[in-house]
């Protein structure tokens, strides 16, 4: 990927020693270009260094068309393997979908209520000192750091096989992204009305709950949305290591090499999470579009009709505005019953049927996962003892292994991420509406990138470890693909929200499409491209460790296996190794992020 | 709550307008930010005092520390060095507490309204109750049903109670201000300060803000205490005005028969200083 050096429009043609005008004498030539920045070449260089990696990893995983086409034959092998595909009894399938379900809705629900006083203790506006904050920080990213097949692993010693330990296990992980996002929303809120609260002599509980909390309740609900789609795909995963449902259904099947039950599983497990996608997407694009309303100026459309029409002429349209069901007329009449709440209108009624359904359908799956306060009471006894078998870390006179293994899931990851890059690039820009001209090519893309979105992962991967056989390969192949998703959409949107100004002006001076978006757009949309490219190589670290659960390479299947004969102390030298790894990744990228600003 | 040097005033005592107690006392206050060189002098060495009843427009260009001075009557920040009573509460001295006991007895008006636009015009009314209730509040239910019917009571005050179950972000800048009165008004407020509450708003609203505010202020026998950038609405709407250049008071007068060309000369540019300070009665009256 070359990368165009200093962005910035730094002094403009440095003009160099000799005092030539702008008719100038016989100076040295004046520059043309502006003066490369150490930091801009070692970016430079470190981004090609990147690129290089991935391209060799590619190379040395035989990630190529030989491979594709010997797997050609393995496919239609599959093919003829899998079909026709077995579902099991649908009493059986409903009860299995349902116990998923129910893992992932109690397990989100738990992510919510750990992380909201979190959040409010992590947040800088609402914490209630340094160390408190400093210690909610921590735990937050703790909880992001730790896998969910680490949680998983280790409330399965303290749970056994059940919802409990999926409920533990993703609920405590998702503590980490859904802690964060919330610390973030309290933090961006319009300190104004806390402020008028706090002026008004009411107390800081009174100001969170009364200024704070309504602000980011939108967001908050759309968060808790988010990852219960995150954690839907995930249970699948976790199914591999003693999580209920159809994850562990789908283990079974694939351990028992019947390919036809397994493949009939993964297909409902897809149906199941392009239904939540539908379902929560469009809850939270409404909820969504609640926000954006409110950031809008309002035009004072009632006050002008009441100070304009009203004295003249009573007409339809005043009257229509007196009959809203918001502004009620007998408020004013000074009658003995004035109304000091809301009436019972439509969008009431259905505000109020939406939060029962929704709270009936928690405590349903709270009861559906076997969530029991004297169960999370036996958690908290085990802590101890479990930490105990975690600690200290070791190596378990593997170290050679286990460092070899991290350097193949490096290798999957850069080697996936290069093919999400190569994959998601165009089909990103063709998903933007303002690079493409017919909003229908564009909105064609943006589905067909929504739909590769919507397939798991490990759906992905158990098709590619069949496909290509256990290894490396099939977990960059999943990688790739599902990058494309995760990329595509974050290019796309990123290519989008570039100031439209620019590009009218170039198009205005004549330049054709192509060169507007790589004069106008793209140059804009570079420093959050790069950041989402980081951000996807991050992901794809932390899933290539997952993905070798599920056989497809690299130190997952360490991890696995440590887990397997119970030397946990393993476990945690493997997350460490894995984190370390990210850690780099991150600094990595907080740095280029820094340097192309 | 402290007992303050002077006498303290209770909101309960019926009085006629602008009696000779005094409620605001500011004593030499000054307030820094920042530390050494880059440090900036919001307040310096303010002195001037209010008593009940008045009606004060406090003038200056931006940045003059006409907001940092109303935040500091309100104990919304706490000074550098001096201070003041307010209501009897030493500025100074007092602990959050005090202060917070201190804040339920005064009501403020901000430039931005400061409304929670997703919650109903009724709920963001009814939060000016906090100070007197006990514990956090979330929905209007949550509001004792007395409470409800004040808050409605004062959107009536404000021309509103047809608007009492919109959102508050439905409403057009000028009725959000009268929001925000309203809601000032259910702390039943024996000091009102407000914050530029016109400066967002176009001329018409602001003549209505600044009428609504004067009408409750003559009501409730408030003191009023509002920082302005229009010279001539302050001087038909004040009963004095307070002009702040650079931190200091540079002007103290009655606005009844003063010449518009002194109040002026606050927003003069370049060296100006030494020509407000001269002829005005100088800085710290009393």
């Amino acid at each position: 990927m070359s990368v165009p050096l200093d962005q910035r429009p730094a002094a403009p043609a440095r003009t160099t020693g000799a005092p030539s005008g702008p008719g100038g004498g016989p100076g040295r030539p004046r520059r043309t270009l502006s003066r490369p920045t150490p930091a801009g070449l070692l970016a430079a260089l470190t981004l090609l260094v990147l690129a290089g990696g991935g391209v060799w990893s590619a190379v040395r995983l035989q990630l190529n068309v030989a491979t594709v086409v010997d797997s050609a034959g393995n496919a239609a092998d599959f093919v003829g393997r899998m079909l026709p595909l077995s579902f099991p009894p649908a009493a059986e399938l409903a009860r299995l979908t349902w116990q998923t379900l129910a893992i992932v809705i109690a397990a989100t629900a738990l992510s919510v209520v750990l992380s909201l006083p979190l959040a409010l203790l992590a947040a800088r506006n609402t914490t209630v000192g340094g160390p408190a904050r400093a210690a909610a920080r921590t735990l937050i990213v703790l909880a992001r750091a730790v896998p969910d097949v680490v949680f998983a692993i280790a409330a399965f010693r303290v749970f056994g096989l059940g919802g409990m330990t999926g409920v533990i296990a993703m609920g405590l992980h998702s503590v980490g992204m859904v802690g964060k996002l919330y610390a973030d929303a309290v933090e961006e809120i319009d300190e104004g009305p806390r402020d008028a609260l706090r002026a008004a002599g009411a107390g800081r509980l009174q100001q969170i709950v009364g200024a704070v909390l309504p602000q980011v309740l939108p967001s908050l609900v759309a968060t808790a949305l988010h990852r219960l789609d995150i954690n839907l795909r995930v249970s699948v995963v976790l199914g591999f290591v003693g999580v209920g449902g159809l994850g562990h259904a789908l283990s079974n099947a694939i351990s028992r090499l019947d390919y036809q039950e397994a493949m009939a599983l993964a297909l409902v497990v897809l149906l199941l999470c392009f239904a939540a996608e539908a379902v929560s997407g469009a809850i939270r694009r409404a909820l969504l579009r609640e926000v954006t309303d409110r950031s809008r100026p309002r035009e004072p459309r009632r006050l002008r009709v009441r100070r304009g029409g009203a004295p003249k002429a009573v007409g339809a349209r005043t009257a229509a505005v007196r009959t809203r069901p918001t502004a009620p007329a007998e408020a004013t009449a000074r009658g003995p019953a004035r109304r000091i709440s809301p009436r019972w209108d439509a969008s009431r009624v259905r505000r109020l049927g939406w939060t029962a359904l929704a709270v009936a359908l928690v405590a349903a799956s709270v009861v559906g996962a076997d969530v029991s306060p004297s169960g999370l009471l036996d958690g908290v006894r085990a802590l101890g003892p479990t930490l105990g078998e975690f600690l200290p870390p070791s190596t378990g006179g593997m170290a050679d292994v286990l460092l070899a293994d991290l350097w193949t899931t490096l290798q999957i990851a850069l080697a996936g991420t290069l093919i999400g890059l190569v994959l998601a690039l165009p089909l990103g820009a063709l998903a933007a509406r303002n690079v493409v001209r017919s909003p229908a090519v564009a909105r064609s893309f943006r589905t067909v990138i929504l739909c590769v979105r919507g397939v798991p992962e490990l759906i992905l991967a158990i098709v590619f470890v069949v496909v290509t056989g256990l290894g490396p390969v099939a977990g960059a192949f999943a990688l790739g693909i599902g990058s494309v998703g995760l990329l595509g959409k974050l290019v796309a949107d990123s290519l989008e929200e570039v100031d439209p100004g620019p590009a009218q002006a170039v198009l205005a001076g004549g330049a054709s499409r192509v060169q507007v978006f790589f004069s106008a757009i793209l140059p804009r949309a570079w420093p959050t491209t790069l950041g989402h490219l980081l951000y996807t190589l991050d992901v794809n670290i932390r899933s290539a460790t997952l993905l070798g659960v599920v056989g497809a390479g690299g130190i997952g299947y360490d991890l696995l296996n440590a887990a397997r004969v119970l030397r946990f102390d393993v476990v945690t030298t493997v997350v460490l190794m894995v984190l370390a790894l990210v850690l780099c990744v991150e600094g990595l990228a907080v740095w280029l992020r820094k340097v192309y600003a | 709550m402290t007992a303050g040097t002077t006498a303290v005033a209770r909101p309960a005592v019926a009085a006629p307008a602008a009696d000779d107690t005094v409620v605001i006392r500011v004593d030499s206050l000054t307030k820094r930010f920042g530390r050494g060189d880059t440090a900036l002098t919001a307040l310096d060495d303010v002195s001037f005092e209010v008593r009940r009843g008045e009606v004060v427009a406090l003038l200056g260009l931006s940045g003059s520390g006409k907001s940092t001075l109303l935040r500091h009557l309100d104990g919304l920040q706490a000074p550098t060095s001096g201070g003041g009573t307010v209501l009897g509460t030493d500025l100074a001295t007092a602990v959050p507490a005090e202060l917070r006991a201190l804040r339920r007895r005064i009501g403020f008006v901000f430039q931005q309204f400061h409304l929670v636009g997703r919650l109903t015009v009724l709920e963001n009314v009814c939060t000016g109750a906090l100070g007197s209730l006990r514990g956090p509040r979330l929905g209007l239910f949550s509001y004792p049903r007395a409470v409800r019917e004040a808050a409605l009571g004062r959107l009536e005050r404000v021309g509103l109670a047809d608007w009492a179950f919109q959102r508050a972000d439905t409403l057009s800048g000028g009725q959000q201000q009268r929001v925000a009165v309203a809601r000032a008004l259910m702390q039943e407020p024996s000091i009102l300060l407000a914050d530029e509450p016109v400066a967002s708003l176009d001329p018409e609203s602001s003549g209505q803000i600044m009428r609504l505010l004067k009408e409750v202020a003559e009501q409730g026998r408030l003191t009023v205490l509002c920082s302005l950038h229009q010279v001539d609405l302050a001087l038909s709407w004040a009963d004095r005005i307070v002009g702040l250049r650079h931190g200091r008071v540079v002007l103290d007068i009655p606005a009844r028969g003063i010449d518009r060309a002194t109040v002026m000369r606050l927003y003069a540019s370049v060296g100006a200083d030494a020509a407000v300070g001269a002829p005005g009665p100088a800085a710290g009256a009393g």
